[in-house]
């Protein structure tokens, strides 16, 4: 009894020190395949001389959110780039983009992240003031050459405190589609050029009496649904140095652009569902039920898949009073994390990411080119076209770490004037008070 | 009778109780313990050593901020609907189940089959459901009913909006109820319902002095459980509500948790948040019990 007492013990003990170890242990690839016994192992066969440069076999951690073409597009690029890096290993994780954030910021918190990382432009400021991204420009050897042929829009997404933390990858802004079908119907042979023209046309088509039917329709209320009307009517969120939005987010031009907006709302020429739980626009715009919406060149792919006999028809963002367009920049950065082991061959990766190659073997699966000698490039996709044109005039959002915050506080301004609890101006003024705040506490 | 153990005899339990202890120290306690630090800093992620000692204010912050009140009152909203109408109705289910019915084993499995269904799909369904513009609930309210003179955009209003969450924790936690309440039924002798037929007792006697009687574990058992989920309601909130929606007027406790750690960086704050649901969840337990220790008496 005595010793059967002391053997289990022992055994609780041992299951202990197996709980201990197996945490700490660093986690090892199961063998794929037992050794072949007539083989000699190869360890045996000592090199009778020492390798004179050994190049270490570098494996780096890529860690992304494309979709499935996409990725399966990433597979021929890794492939490329190894070939012409040997030595260097690309190994990726895909994430859903919901869960991309805790899942960074859980492997920061554990101290074991990936080298690369491909984010969305509007986290760069966030992360970089958190201390996790490694800064650029001083680090990377080919930074001058590869930022002298991006995009200055997308490069600026990587800005912040007087440093670069990242590449601009890929971008994507948004424009206008229209309906044919709708259109034509409704006797309206173009889509609108300017807003005062998109407002007549959103009111013109709204509910045919057979049918619940929209001129226009928004996904939300979010800034990124706005924000190509808005940058068009020339609405600012703050001034270029991020001092103040006072005067910006309230100014006469913010304040016309969602007045208009509301207007429209107002006379059901806008669809509700931008208050929520509505149809959605994708859906709503294919089947007819809103004839304009504003979205990005990923409708292209979305649209193929679920509504393949859908035409889809492409404009620019109309025109506001001073005679210009403008829209939102959108898209993702490359970033190397600070707290890599392999910085060194992270930045080989980025590099050749960001090379010419590269970026028109993405492209063939909708990624958006960042390098302006790729404009007119032959082997880009014909729908390119209409998006590289309007990020020449494209903005980007205020390239700031409490953005999130600046975000919700006009979508709140701007449920509150749908809902008629304020004006445009109050909502807006209340937005300007919010936003300041955020700037003074950081 | 040897009464006091000396520290020899301990050895062996302590080594016995060391497998799980360590388990709970390093996954449970310790975390625990660690977010417990971080409610008073404000904290910086990827450098700790850069945080900056706060004190309480993260737990100020909460409780007198507009958002964090809301939150507090949806969430005792839902926990104070829900749990009533599932022990209700979760009590009728299982009386009936209990019942020699012809298919009773089919009921059985029906109503328990929403238990099972997986919290993201189903909230997915009620969100469609509950479609403001091509909605089922609206087409039967509207259309066919003509309760309502045009659609109802349940998502748009911050009341309204609980409506299909409510709906949604009734339908699929009914199930568990009963099955909870059925054990319980099953342990009542037959003989007591016997006697009380002699005695001239009608089913409703039999109910109120017998049945709801020998239930009172089961119910107590229930309302803390149940509370205790109450409390902690996300995936519907999050799903539904896309992160409080509107006006972050529709927020519970822990879909502003996660929102203020994994979309707003600011750890200090969502873990002061944490705590102050624990404290809650705690406290309400508490008293709990003991208002169902007092009624037994």
């Amino acid at each position: 009894m005595k010793t059967n007492r002391f053997t289990l013990a022992f055994v609780s003990l041992l299951a202990t020190c197996a709980i201990l170890l197996a945490a700490c242990a660093p986690a090892t690839p199961a063998p794929t395949q037992a050794p072949v016994a007539t083989e000699p192992p190869a360890a045996t066969e000592a090199p009778t001389t020492a390798p004179t440069e050994a190049p270490e076999p570098v494996t780096i951690q890529y860690w992304h959110t494309h979709s499935d073409a996409e990725a399966a597009q990433l597979d021929e690029v890794i492939a490329a780039f190894e070939e012409a890096n040997p030595g260097i290993q690309v190994e990726f994780t895909r994430y859903a983009y919901n869960d991309f954030k805790t899942a960074l910021l859980t492997a920061i918190s554990g101290g074991d992240v990936p080298d690369a990382v491909r984010m969305d432009i509007v986290w760069v400021p966030e992360f970089a003031n958190e201390g996790a991204l490694m800064q650029m420009d001083g680090n990377l050897p080919e930074f001058e050459s590869i930022t002298s042929d991006t995009f200055p829009g997308p490069l600026a997404t990587n800005f912040w405190n007087g440093h670069y933390y990242g590449l601009p990858l890929d971008t994507n802004t948004q424009v206008l589609l229209w309906n044919i079908d709708i259109f034509e119907a409704a006797g309206v042979s173009a889509p609108p050029a300017t807003m005062e023209e998109f407002a007549a046309v959103a009111c013109t088509i709204n509910r045919s009496p057979a049918e619940t039917r929209y001129g226009y329709a928004q996904g939300g209320t979010y800034f990124w649904a706005p924000a190509p009307i808005f940058y068009a009517m020339g609405g600012k969120v703050t001034d270029e140095e991020i001092t103040t939005a006072t005067g910006y987010v309230n100014g006469p031009e913010s304040v016309a652009a969602f007045t208009m907006l509301k207007d429209l709302y107002d006379q059901s020429c806008m669809s509700p569902n931008l208050l929520g739980g509505g149809i959605a626009t994708d859906a709503g715009h294919a089947e007819g039920t809103y004839a304009m919406i504003i979205d990005g060149p990923w409708m292209v792919d979305i649209y193929k898949g679920n509504y393949p006999d859908f035409e889809v028809n492409f404009a620019p963002i109309p025109t506001g009073p001073d005679g210009t367009t403008s829209s939102v920049v959108g898209g993702e950065d490359v970033v190397i994390m600070d707290g890599s082991q392999n910085k060194d061959a992270a930045m080989k990766w980025a590099a050749y990411l960001l090379g010419a190659d590269a970026q028109k073997m993405m492209a063939a699966v909708g990624q958006m080119p960042t390098l302006v000698s790729l404009i007119g490039d032959a082997s880009l996709p014909p729908y390119f076209a209409v998006f590289q044109e309007q990020l020449k005039t494209a903005q980007a959002r205020v390239p700031h770490p409490k953005w999130s915050d600046m975000d919700n506080a006009i979508s709140n301004a701007y449920q509150r004037m749908l809902r008629g609890e304020q004006t445009p101006q109050e909502a807006l003024d209340q937005a300007a008070t919010e936003i300041d705040a955020l700037i003074a506490g950081s | 009778m040897q009464t006091t153990r000396r520290f020899s005899d301990w050895i062996p339990i302590l080594i016995f109780l060391l497998p799980g202890l360590v388990l709970f120290v390093l996954f449970f306690l310790g975390p625990m313990l660690y977010s417990l630090r971080i409610s008073f800093y404000d904290w910086k992620i990827v450098h700790p050593d850069q945080s900056i000692f706060l004190g309480f204010s993260n737990y100020q912050k909460a409780l007198s901020d507009p958002i964090f009140q809301r939150a507090t009152l949806n969430t005792a909203a839902y926990t104070a609907i829900t749990v009533i109408v599932k022990m209700i109705l979760g009590l009728a289910v299982a009386l009936l189940l209990n019942q020699s019915l012809p298919g009773r084993t089919f009921f059985r499995v029906a109503y328990y089959l929403p238990v099972i269904t997986s919290w993201v799909i189903v909230s997915l369904l009620f969100e469609y459901m509950f479609n403001g513009q091509a909605g089922l609930v609206n087409y039967v309210l509207n259309d066919i009913f003509h309760f309502t003179s045009k659609d109802v955009l349940w998502f748009a209003d911050p009341i309204l909006t609980l409506v299909p969450i409510i709906l949604l924790d009734i339908w699929k936690g009914v199930g568990w109820t009963a099955i909870i309440y059925l054990a319980g039924l099953q342990s009542i002798p037959a003989e007591l319902y016997e006697a009380a037929r002699v005695d001239g007792a009608n089913p409703l006697d039999q109910l109120r002095y017998i049945t709801w009687p020998l239930l009172r574990s089961s119910t107590v058992f229930l309302t803390v459980v149940l509370v205790i989920g109450g409390l902690n309601a996300y995936i519907s909130f999050q799903l539904m509500t896309k992160g409080g929606n509107p006006l972050d007027l529709t927020h519970s406790i822990l879909t502003l948790m996660y929102e203020a750690t994994f979309s707003r960086l600011d750890f200090g704050y969502g873990a002061a948040i944490s705590y102050l649901l624990t404290i809650f969840v705690f406290f309400i337990s508490l008293i709990e019990l003991r208002l169902l220790k007092q009624q037994a008496m």
